[in-house]
């Protein structure tokens, strides 16, 4: 009692001055204990990764000691013009990647946006289980959920026995690696890819690259909605909210459709939202890494690796450090430049 | 003051929290290099354990050496064996002992993670030749060979005999596998089915004379390789072979026990397999038919590896010593099904398990895949390729492995 | 009239439809827990397995150290929760409401930081560790995931939105900073502080790629090494077990299920939070 007193008085005294001073030391240390971890995990790692990249480092001790020999580019320059394995397994997982985030992306936030309307509606019976229900595969994990995946679309998994039901034999999913836009354009009788197979990009053809989403990728895009598609969900759901009711209603007097009302009130408002929910959808599905560990670790036929999982085995199963490191540098421009690009278009299409 | 105080409380808690959560932990990372040089050593043993039979008598036999020797031995079965070694040399810290397959030996050998031991092995020459050469790379004998399997040809007798076939119908030569594949398929069941793996498919080029590697050069698209391959593509293309993944089995083990198959191609490894998961399956092991080339399997083998880091060398060599001896093998043998890899214990394996004959009597005809650097890799790929080999054309498939292969070799 | 009562119907069966298939994996995944592995594989639509087994659930108990991996998990999951939300609010109130000099090349480091994608790190973040001789250990595998820089906005933003009145009332009491921080404006702060004890709970139990790469002692096992690795047919791995895989799975989902469902509306009203940041 008697010192809070005293306190009290000494800072009535100095004044402001002094209470300012006070202030900034503890907003320095208050913010220190954050900032040095973060420094030290993610400031410090990416100079280290770096360095590492335009190293000669092969895995023996560690990469600062004096014998570790500065490669410059080398590393990169194997990975993007080499012509040999590192190029075409980083093509092949670049390819894969591309039509993951093609493929998700729109889905997920289309799925997302959906079920959120129709949640949303005041009228709905039950809106707390649908809600639930939409959201719990969000928040399991990540190699739970494949372990079901992987049981589910098994050779005469539960998913092919239901789709048995309506008469169709359904591929053996996690071992297929059949493009899926090959098989559709074989359907049209088009088999081979003429000159597109002569070209190659990044140490495979154009042809390749036409190829598709794997079997075995496309049940992993249908994991990625559906344990994506709940979390998103709760962001249109909050977006939602702040669209007063009136404006919806006053649209319905005026005769507009459901479909109308959505697309022409509902989504323009929506668009901050919209604009968050596609860049951590683009953000999140380049880095594609748990999955494909957990479940395919890359198969069949190198048409699941992806950026980040090539990293990963380059570093630790073939002792090829700085070609790792080189990936996941080259997967951090990808996203920044993509993220940048779709925040200009975005913005440039308000 | 208080406020100060308050601001002290704040970091104080801070720093509690960090160490709280932080506290036990195993790194007890000795510093500095130099070998240890006298008391007892203290030696991790890190292993690629095939299951818990393995973990325990290799725990076993590490613990009977370690109190004869005095030195105490702590064995660990890796969840992950590549990786862990990765992040142990990366580390400065790897395991004293472990295994290292004849896949990786030149990685590890061409980052100085191994320690070339094998040459002052006193038994050195009781090895067999091509599992020494297995893990012979520059010329420098690396590390003493665990144990070795080959491939043979496992046949289900009931289907066998449903088929109305004897034992004088046991396939020697191409034509006759074909035939009795052919006569194996039925409705449910096919005839041969391996999984689509170099590691299997290779063989049939090998017994047509082809090699990946010949003399340090590429030799991946010879006529040798493309005619084992067609070959294979042939018996693909009637149906009377099929891929594992194509019939839904995990690997050729599965689809024999699971009677998808009637004959598969695996290594003895497939006993303990059976045993375990398929108990009722009768079956008989016998050597690979001969190709245009003669008689021709594959071998593979993991080897004791040594770290060059390691601080208890002269200790890690007694322990791989005492792991590779004829008594303690054929113990191995018994307790996880593996084969001994020094001569000597050969006719006691024999003896032991008659029924395992063949994957013996195969050592003499056995290859091991090349070791160079980055051959691995190649051959991943190539795997990748072989999935699509029913539709797909061998020499092209080849092409494209000679040029990687060339482009590692070089 | 009828009209609008057909749709209305046909919008509760699609969206019923739906849920089920939303729900209906998490139903295979329990079922088929229960089954041995031959009847898994030859019926795994059979959602009430009877009798049923729970070998795999024994198999999980004595030979596999679950429940060593389930307390590392737990212990892991716990320090990280605790370290985050003390260290976010901290810095969260100072970036909100401290002014000191340097306080917005702070923020946006904190910005910057939160660009970098986390599988980049996979690799020097080891070499982190290693460098600092806390690989594989628990210091090791908790420092790191307590750096949040996502959490110290959502709290910033937070305390942005609380009256400066009540702070000013407990400074001319003669309060400190930290002491008008921690029983002031903090216990207003509830349901933002439990939001962030949840995000913080379920990322850390459900976190990965941080333990491949932090750890390799099978004593460190958490539950997601630990299942990854029975997936992907390392040590115990054989094709056909699923029942293991299975109950492994649902085991490990049981905490953050359980979670959500006591503290749903603060997990649903995370989200919006995000929103606004």
């Amino acid at each position: 009692m008697t010192t809070q007193q005293k306190t009290a008085t000494v800072t009535a005294r100095t004044g402001r001055n002094r209470f300012a001073r006070q202030q900034a030391a503890a907003g320095w240390l208050f913010t220190l204990p954050a900032l040095v971890l973060v420094a030290l995990f993610v400031g410090l790692p990416v100079l280290m990764a770096a360095w590492v990249s335009v190293s000669g480092w092969r895995g023996r001790g560690s990469p600062f000691s004096g014998d570790v020999p500065f490669v410059g580019l080398d590393n990169y320059q194997t990975l993007l013009a080499g012509g040999g394995l590192a190029t075409q397994d980083l093509g092949t997982a670049l390819r894969n990647n591309l039509w993951y985030v093609l493929l998700v992306v729109p889905t997920q936030t289309v799925v997302a946006l959906l079920l959120a309307v129709a949640v949303n509606q005041r009228a709905l019976k039950g809106r707390g289980f649908f809600r639930t229900a939409f959201y719990f595969p969000s928040v399991t994990s990540s190699v739970a959920i494949v372990v079901v995946f992987l049981f589910l679309f098994g050779a005469s998994g539960a998913v092919n026995q239901v789709i048995g039901w309506f008469g169709v034999n359904g591929p053996n999913w996690f071992a297929d690696p059949r493009g899926v836009l090959h098989l559709l354009l074989g359907v049209v009788g088009v088999d081979s890819g003429g000159a597109l197979a002569d070209h190659d990009v990044l140490g495979i053809s154009l042809w390749e690259w036409l190829a598709g989403p794997s079997v075995a990728m496309s049940a992993l895009i249908i994991l990625a909605v559906f344990t994506t598609s709940g979390t998103f969900m709760l962001l249109f759901l909050a977006g939602l909210q702040n669209i007063s009711a009136e404006v919806g209603e006053a649209a319905t007097v005026d005769g507009a459709s459901a479909w109308q009302r959505l697309r022409y009130v509902t989504v323009p408002m929506l668009r901050p939202v919209l604009f968050t929910v596609l860049t951590l959808g683009l953000v999140g599905t380049w880095q594609v890494f748990d999955q494909v560990y957990t479940g395919t670790q890359g198969g069949p036929a190198k048409t699941t690796i992806t950026p980040a999982y090539l990293s990963y085995t380059a570093s630790f199963e073939q002792q090829q450090w700085g070609q790792g490191a080189a990936i996941a540098f080259l997967l951090f421009f990808i996203i920044v430049v993509l993220t940048v690009v779709q925040r200009a278009f975005l913005r440039d299409n308000r | 003051m208080k406020r100060t105080r308050a601001l002290l409380a704040a970091g104080a808690t801070s720093v509690l929290l960090l160490t709280a959560c932080g506290g036990s932990g195993f790194d007890d990372q000795g510093s500095g290099g130099g070998q240890q040089t006298s008391g007892p050593a203290k030696l991790q043993v890190l292993i690629g354990s095939s299951g818990q039979a393995e973990t325990n008598a290799v725990t076993q036999a590490a613990d009977a050496w370690a109190k004869s020797a005095g030195d105490s031995v702590t064995v660990t079965a890796a969840s992950d064996l590549n990786q862990q070694l990765a992040q142990g040399f990366a580390s400065s810290n790897p395991p004293d002992v472990f295994y290292v397959g004849s896949d990786t030996v030149a990685s590890y050998a061409s980052n100085g993670s191994l320690l070339a031991y094998g040459d002052e092995l006193k038994d050195k020459d009781d090895f067999y030749p091509n599992l020494r050469d297995a893990f012979t790379v520059d010329g420098e004998f690396y590390c003493a060979p665990k144990d070795f399997s080959t491939l043979a040809l496992v046949i289900d007798e009931k289907a066998w005999q449903a088929a109305g076939l004897t034992d004088a119908d046991v396939p020697t030569t191409w034509d006759q596998l074909a035939s009795v594949a052919q006569r194996l398929t039925t409705g449910g069941r096919t005839g041969l089915v391996t999984s689509s793996e170099f590691q299997r498919l290779g063989v049939f080029a090998a017994q047509a004379g082809g090699s990946l590697v010949t003399d340090g050069k590429a030799t991946a698209s010879s006529a040798q390789m493309v005619q084992g391959l067609t070959y294979v593509k042939s018996l693909l293309a009637n149906g009377s072979m099929k891929f594992a993944a194509d019939v839904g089995a995990g690997d050729g083990t599965e689809a024999l026990g699971t009677g998808k198959a009637a004959m598969t191609i695996e290594g003895n490894w497939i006993v303990g397999g059976v045993a375990s998961s398929y108990p009722d399956l009768q079956y008989k092991v016998v050597k690979l038919p001969a190709g245009p080339a003669g008689p021709a399997t594959f071998t593979y083998t993991n080897c004791w590896g040594i770290a060059a880091d390691s601080k208890n060398q002269a200790a890690a060599k007694q322990l791989v010593e005492a792991m590779t001896s004829s008594d303690q093998q054929l113990t191995f043998a018994k307790a996880f099904g593996v084969m001994p890899s020094v001569q000597s214990a050969a006719d006691g394996f024999r003896q032991q398990f008659p029924a395992q004959a063949a994957f013996i009597d195969s050592a003499a005809d056995a290859q091991a895949l090349p070791n160079e650097a980055g051959v691995s890799d190649v051959i991943t790929d190539l795997n990748s390729k072989l999935e699509g080999l029913g539709t797909g054309d061998p020499q092209q498939i080849l092409d494209a492995t000679q040029q990687n292969l060339e482009a590692a070799l070089k | 009239m009828t009209a609008h009562l057909v749709r209305r119907s046909l919008g509760y069966a699609v969206l019923t439809v739906l849920a089920l298939v939303y729900v209906f994996p998490f139903l295979v995944q329990v079922a088929n827990a229960f089954k041995t592995d031959g009847d898994a594989t030859a019926d795994p639509l059979d959602l009430l397995p009877l009798p049923g087994t729970t070998a795999a659930f024994t198999t999980l108990f004595t030979q596999l150290d679950f429940p060593r991996a389930a307390m590392n998990s737990a212990i892991v999951a716990v320090c990280v929760t605790i370290g985050r939300v003390f260290f976010d609010c901290l810095a969260g109130y100072a970036l909100a409401r401290l002014p000191f000099r340097g306080r917005s090349v702070v923020t946006a480091a904190f910005i910057a930081v939160i660009a970098v994608p986390p599988v980049v790190l996979l690799i020097p973040k080891f070499l982190v560790l290693n460098q600092l001789a806390i690989y594989d250990s628990y210091t090791g595998m908790i420092l790191p995931l307590i750096a949040d820089a996502a959490g110290v906005f959502i709290m910033k933003n937070f305390f942005e939105s609380v009256p400066r009145s009540v702070e000013e009332a407990s400074y001319l009491d003669g309060a400190g900073t930290f002491r008008t921080f921690w029983s002031v404006v903090l216990p207003m702060s509830r349901p933002a502080v439990v939001t962030i004890c949840i995000l913080s709970f379920q990322a850390s139990w459900n976190e990965l790629s941080h333990f491949v790469v932090s750890r390799s002692s099978p004593d460190l096992n958490t539950l997601t090494t630990l299942v990854a690795t029975l997936s992907n047919g390392g040590a115990f791995g054989q094709a056909n077990q699923y029942p293991l895989k299975l109950a492994a799975a649902a085991l490990m989902t049981l905490p953050v299920a359980l979670l959500f469902f006591v503290f749903q509306r603060h997990v649903m009203s995370a989200s919006e939070g995000a929103v606004k940041e």
